[in-house]
């Protein structure tokens, strides 16, 4: 991590408060338009794609019916839901938009989601031990964690938890890795375990039992365009998560460095442990604005759709204080996160001769 | 609450599993609005008919809610909601029409003053066009006519008349048996609200006694005063009901009170939230919002909402005023003093009122 002074993280506190506040007092009806107008889209796609699907055998119908169901589940998941979740609407006073009360349409319990989420991946960001989003317990990403030859085959891993991302996320409270450790116990882990079954359940329930059913002569169709959407969500946010701060120059940082962290040392570590990638507006609404991540990072509770007009401002301030802004293209940047995947399988011996960039 | 209450069946059951809402009929909402906005489900859309004008600063708004809307009786309010840029205020109103006009033609009226500095009524001055729809809740309280003839007093001040309109036409209509008068205080002629009403009503209901007071119109302010109720025939033994400015109400409840007149059979209703006296030296503390992990200190009479705001926290809220219960949320522990009663709530875990509710001590809310 770049070494700065405390004088000197101050001030990039206030230069990045400075951008917040500004947009902060400039909320109001455009954002406000904006998110509703996503919703409506989220809307028409899922009825769209519902609609059609009991027609899928016929294949274009079918191929439409899923791509419209799976692009309606992106949408509310990242740009919806995530979004929402963040507080990033709650200023809109809409109970239908509030953080506290919204439950997505995912496998992921919403309580759960602004625990493991809100609070530990973005209090604690990529601080090795803390931020258990870092390699999701599952994969070895960096060299603060020992080889062991079980990870030789967590590529294996990885394109596991791409394709069934939603249980993934689901589950992550229930922190086997600690239990496996003996630190915590399965019973406490019910009441977790309780509400995962709900929800997973519900989900479950509506995708693979209920639509097939109501619509039973054509129930194999409708259950394969359900599953098909479901995986297309599945692959696309594992991805777009995954580029966020896995890519090669996002950092990561120890306990010790962080310890009693003032809010400029919580900032310079958001900005050197995101990564963006670039792309058109379809491919930003899609990522849910992730793909501006290092501003999402700085400020998560801002509305996200704002994050493309404030980057050059993050972009300055960070060009002011000789910090890294991490961006490049799609391919460029999920390039080395699949590089990273592979090369820290590999023992440090191995690695270091085969792909010495990856520190 | 602007919900509507929701039935407790199998369908809605599946809804909650379908849509992941408590409310699923609203799903469909952004769908359903741009085909007609008057089929949203998320509150009773009513359409703004008419606006007419009443006085320089005081309008009428004739809504035609959907048909679904469950009705009121006299004398009752309604939440509305209306989004002003981007956000969504709730805001408290008397309903100014008769029952009988929803019965018939499918109408209410709210009749609104403009507030000095107020963002939601001055925006309906405004902006408010006939054509576009707005949010509104189901009717309440318990501002309503006796169930058998008596003889009335009302006493009211200014916008205070509105709840009072809709029980004298209801009244009016019901060729009500016992005398009814009715003490309207403004602060200039130019100021009567529903002032054709009125006179219409004097005109055909014999039984009415109607004294127009303006208080601004001489030299020392005329306030109500023990003669204005000595002209009333068996003014002790009437049933009474307020609405008005606080200072209105309170003078009129000690006038009566001095009379003997029971508090039961005085009746008043909301015109601007009513503070307790509150002794703020015993107030304030530390407010620990357990959800968000922060902690603050508050000093005086600041509710938990406004703490909350001060702390960039950005809960729900509705009225504002202890009306809505929009803003409800658990206290797991401390006590709080209720801002409109003046009463401390007990120490332990309760859903309190966030804008109405003040930390006596330390206070911890799931936040």
């Amino acid at each position: 991590m770049k070494k700065m002074t405390e004088v000197q993280l101050s001030e990039l506190e206030t230069d990045l408060n400075a951008i917040r506040d500004e947009v902060l007092a400039d909320l109001g009806e455009r954002d406000a338009n904006y998110i509703r107008r996503v919703v409506h889209l989220h809307r028409a796609l899922e009825v769209g794609g519902r609609v059609m699907m009991p027609f899928g055998f016929i294949p274009p119908v079918f191929v439409a019916a899923t791509v419209a169901l799976g692009l309606s589940k992106i949408i509310e998941n990242m740009e919806i839901g995530h979004n929402v979740m963040h507080g990033q609407y709650d200023w809109m006073n809409d109970p239908s938009l509030h953080s506290q009360t919204y439950e997505w349409d995912t496998a992921c319990d919403s309580d759960s989601w602004r625990l493991t989420h809100n609070y530990e991946h973005h209090t604690y960001t990529n601080i090795i031990g803390k931020d258990r989003d870092y390699g999701y317990a599952l994969l070895r990403l960096s060299d603060d964690e020992k080889w062991h030859p079980v990870h030789s085959l967590q590529f294996i891993n990885y394109i596991l938890l791409s394709t069934f991302f939603q249980w993934g996320v689901g589950l992550h409270e229930m922190e086997f890795e600690r239990i496996r450790r003996g630190e915590i116990s399965l019973k406490d882990k019910l009441p977790f375990l309780k509400g995962f079954l709900r929800k997973g359940g519900r989900q479950a329930f509506k995708d693979y039992v209920f639509f097939p059913l109501v619509t039973f002569p054509v129930a194999p169709i409708v259950l394969a365009g359900n599953v098909g959407a479901n995986l297309i969500r599945n692959l696309w946010s594992s991805t777009v998560i995954f580029c966020g701060h896995f890519t090669q120059d996002a950092e990561t940082f120890t306990e010790e460095e962080c310890e009693g962290e003032s809010k400029g040392h919580w900032y310079l570590r958001q900005l050197g442990g995101s990564s963006n990638f670039t792309g058109s507006r379809f491919v930003h609404l899609l990522s849910g604005h992730l793909s501006y991540q290092v501003e999402h990072h700085v400020f998560p509770d801002l509305p996200a759709h704002r994050y493309p007009e404030i980057s050059e401002k993050v972009q300055a301030v960070c060009k002011k204080h000789g910090i890294h802004y991490n961006t490049g293209s799609f391919a460029k940047q999920y390039g080395t996160v699949l590089k990273r995947i592979a090369s820290f399988s590999l023992p440090d011996r191995l690695r270091q001769r085969i792909a010495p960039k990856m520190a | 609450m602007l919900s509507r209450t929701e039935r407790t069946s199998a369908l809605q059951w599946l809804g909650k599993q379908l849509f992941n809402r408590e409310d699923p009929a609203a799903f469909f909402d952004p769908l359903l609005e741009r085909i007609n906005p008057m089929w949203v489900q998320q509150h009773t859309p009513a359409r703004v008919e008419r606006i007419e004008d009443e006085t320089a600063d005081t309008k009428t708004f004739v809504l035609s809610p959907a048909k679904r809307w469950a009705g009121f009786q006299a004398g009752q309010h309604v939440n509305i909601c209306i989004d002003i840029d981007g956000v969504r205020c709730n805001r408290t109103f008397s309903l100014s029409s008769a029952p009988a006009q929803w019965h018939n033609n499918g109408t209410v009226t709210l009749t609104i003053k403009r507030l000095p500095g107020g963002l939601v009524t001055n925006w309906m001055h405004d902006h408010l066009e006939p054509g576009t729809t707005i949010g509104l809740g189901e009717a309440f309280g318990d501002f309503l006519i006796p169930d058998a003839a008596e003889p009335l007093l009302y006493i009211a001040g200014g916008s205070g008349i509105t709840p009072v309109l809709s029980q004298l036409d209801t009244l009016a209509a019901a060729d009500y048996q016992a005398p009814v008068t009715l003490l309207y205080f403004v602060r200039t002629q130019a100021d009567i609200i529903a002032a054709q009403k009125l006179h219409e009503l004097k005109q055909t209901w014999t039984g009415l006694t109607l004294n127009i007071i303006a208080t601004n119109e001489s030299e020392t302010p005329r306030y109500l005063k023990e003669a204005d109720l000595d002209d009333i025939t068996g003014v002790e033994t009437r049933r009474c009901y307020l609405c008005g400015p606080k200072g209105l109400m309170d003078l009129a409840t000690e006038l009566l009170t001095q009379r003997g007149m029971a508090e039961d059979r005085m009746h008043s209703t909301f015109f601007a939230a009513p503070q307790a006296a509150l002794d703020t030296d015993s107030l304030g503390g530390d407010v620990r919002f357990s959800n968000s992990d922060i902690s603050v200190s508050s000093e005086g009479d600041a509710p938990i909402l406004e703490i909350a705001e001060a702390a960039k926290l950005s809960p729900r809220y509705g009225c504002r005023m202890g009306i809505c219960h929009q803003c409800s949320c658990k206290k797991t522990n401390g006590t709080v003093v209720n801002r409109l009663t003046g009463k401390s709530s007990g120490p332990g875990e309760e859903t309190i009122q966030l804008c109405v509710s003040v930390p006596q001590g330390p206070v911890t809310v799931e936040l």
